[in-house]
């Protein structure tokens, strides 16, 4: 077996990876390999990226995007965290929302857009509520088997204690489950952007998605990469921020 | 264990569990009926069930979700295969891992629709469009399950496997994709909830067909029965679709322990 490679020199390959992705591409367009329109150089992409950022345009998309990407998902946290604490304690909960999250779970939700729109208008409403559409039942379950897993002995030793049915679901069942609810959130996330961005795509009315498809149609494509450049930093920043959440917060779970 | 039961016993356990979408629907229609509902708005289900079956006889529905499936399940089939080899070389190799990760990490955040434009500048509106952007965004699930799957074989299952003589390259299918193989489920399970998103909203963003296309014309038209009705075209099929998945994960591990558990 050869010598294991240390961790630097790993490091090090990480990095070349990449930078050798952005050379290729570099040198990709700027030879010409394929017309601009379809690969602009990494350079023009950057200087648009630069000109959207200064001219401000690409915040506030990012701004209207992100408010409906965690409005979205602070609606389906509150109303899943519900649903599967009550699933969890209430068998008639039970029985009446099972079969509805046993269907709707592996529905692709995107399909629903024409519905929200046609319900709720072009605007902001339909897409935050399609976001929470489409996060709330991995929350439910998420939650509801959490819910399940708390040991009896918490609710003996409370009760024991004389604390009241009302009061535990507040001080046991909650805490208890936060870790894994958390857990189950930041899964939550990227679907939650993704939806945003693919509703905005669709549906338009502002947005990351509706500026990308926008200058798709009109063959600005260094626009089209720099936004696309713009979501994948948003994805790795707000897992990255998730999981550093996590940690800090919810360290009384192992 | 379960006690055995009787098929008059399951089908009544079905009927207990599909009892509340009865309910749901019934309420529905009882709403509509006594006029709550603008029908303009909310279709009846009693409007959207005729939609269904004039769709289903005239074969537009069948078609167009024919052309939907394709795109999913080539796209499913090709993140799938190669989404395997590549958790298996990261899993196997870290001079390969520590080439491909930050690219595998950095997509992997990436809300994959995102691509559908650029997809559709290079390949032009259709099937190609669909196919890649399923690819990708079933392509790192599987990644990511099997080289959990594949780092986690036990040693004592190397150990053995060399100590009988078994040669490296037979190493991978008999014991590290063996071993990986419920994480291989997981991330399939993932991976065509994926291919549906992925195939109907790039049929909504750029296509002239499918069943993403059929419901966003719909909706476009303002004919809202048709729309309900291929929409629940939709959630019928995800769901047989996810079933079939898990009986085939039941069939293929049945050596497995969590075949025990009976879920």
């Amino acid at each position: 077996m050869a010598k294991a490679p240390s961790l630097i020199s790993l490091r090090l390959r990480s990095i070349a990876s990449i930078l050798l992705l952005i050379a290729i591409w570099e040198i990709a367009g700027r030879a010409k390999l394929a017309p601009p329109i379809l690969l602009p150089p990494f350079s023009v992409v950057a200087a648009q990226l630069w000109q959207s950022a200064a001219d401000a345009s690409l915040f506030v998309d990012l701004a209207i995007s992100l408010m409906r990407a965690f409005a979205g998902l602070a609606l389906a946290g509150v109303i899943g965290i519900l649903l599967g604490m009550s699933m969890a304690h209430s068998r008639a909960a039970n029985w009446l929302v099972d079969p509805i999250v046993a269907l709707a779970f592996p529905s692709p939700k995107i399909a629903f857009l024409p519905v929200f729109v046609l319900w709720f208008g072009i605007e902001s409403t339909s897409k935050i509520l399609l976001v929470a559409f489409a996060c709330v039942f991995p929350v439910i379950i998420g939650t509801y088997s959490a819910a399940r897993a708390v040991s009896r002995i918490y609710f003996w030793s409370a009760a024991s204690l004389g604390t009241g049915e009302r009061r535990m679901l507040w001080k046991i069942t909650l805490p208890a489950c936060l870790p894994r609810v958390f857990a189950t959130l930041r899964i939550a996330l990227p679907v939650a952007l993704i939806t945003t961005f693919t509703a905005e795509m669709v549906a338009g009315g502002g947005g990351m998605g509706a500026t990308l498809v926008y200058s798709q149609r009109f063959f600005e494509s260094p626009t089209v990469f720099a936004y696309i450049l713009v979501m994948l930093g948003i994805g790795l920043v707000l897992d990255a921020a998730m999981t550093a959440l996590q940690r800090r917060w919810l360290i009384w779970a192992e | 264990m379960r006690p055995e039961r009787t098929i008059a016993g399951a089908a009544g356990d079905a009927a207990w569990r599909v009892a509340p979408l009865v309910m749901l629907v019934a309420l529905w229609q009882a709403a509509s009926a006594a006029g709550l509902l603008n029908p303009a708005f909310a279709p009846s289900p009693r409007a959207i069930a005729l939609a269904l079956l004039d769709l289903l006889t005239g074969g537009e529905i069948g078609r167009n979700l024919l052309i939907t499936l394709f795109r999913s399940f080539t796209g499913l089939a090709l993140g799938a295969v190669a989404g395997i080899w590549l958790g298996l070389m990261m899993a196997r190799s870290r001079v390969f891992n520590a080439y491909v990760a930050p690219i595998v990490g950095g997509t992997y955040s990436l809300p994959k629709s995102a691509l559908i434009p650029l997809f559709a500048l290079w390949f032009g509106i259709g099937s190609t469009t669909a196919i890649c952007a399923v690819f990708l965004a079933c392509l790192l699930p599987m990644v990511v399950n099997t080289a959990h799957g594949v780092t986690t074989t036990p040693r004592v299952l190397t150990w053995s496997a060399h100590a009988l003589g078994t040669r490296e390259r037979k190493m991978l299918t008999r014991i590290y994709l063996r071993h990986a193989l419920p994480d291989i489920f997981t991330g399939l399970r993932i991976a065509l909830g994926f291919s549906f998103v992925l195939a109907i909203s790039s049929e909504m963003i750029a296509s002239t067909s499918g069943i993403g296309k059929l419901v966003f014309m719909y909706g476009e038209n303002g004919t809202y029965d048709y729309m309900f009705a291929a929409i629940v075209c939709i959630v019928i099929v995800a769901f047989l679709a996810d079933r079939a998945l898990l009986a085939i994960r039941r069939q293929a591990l049945r050596w497995h322990e969590s075949a025990a558990e009976g879920s």
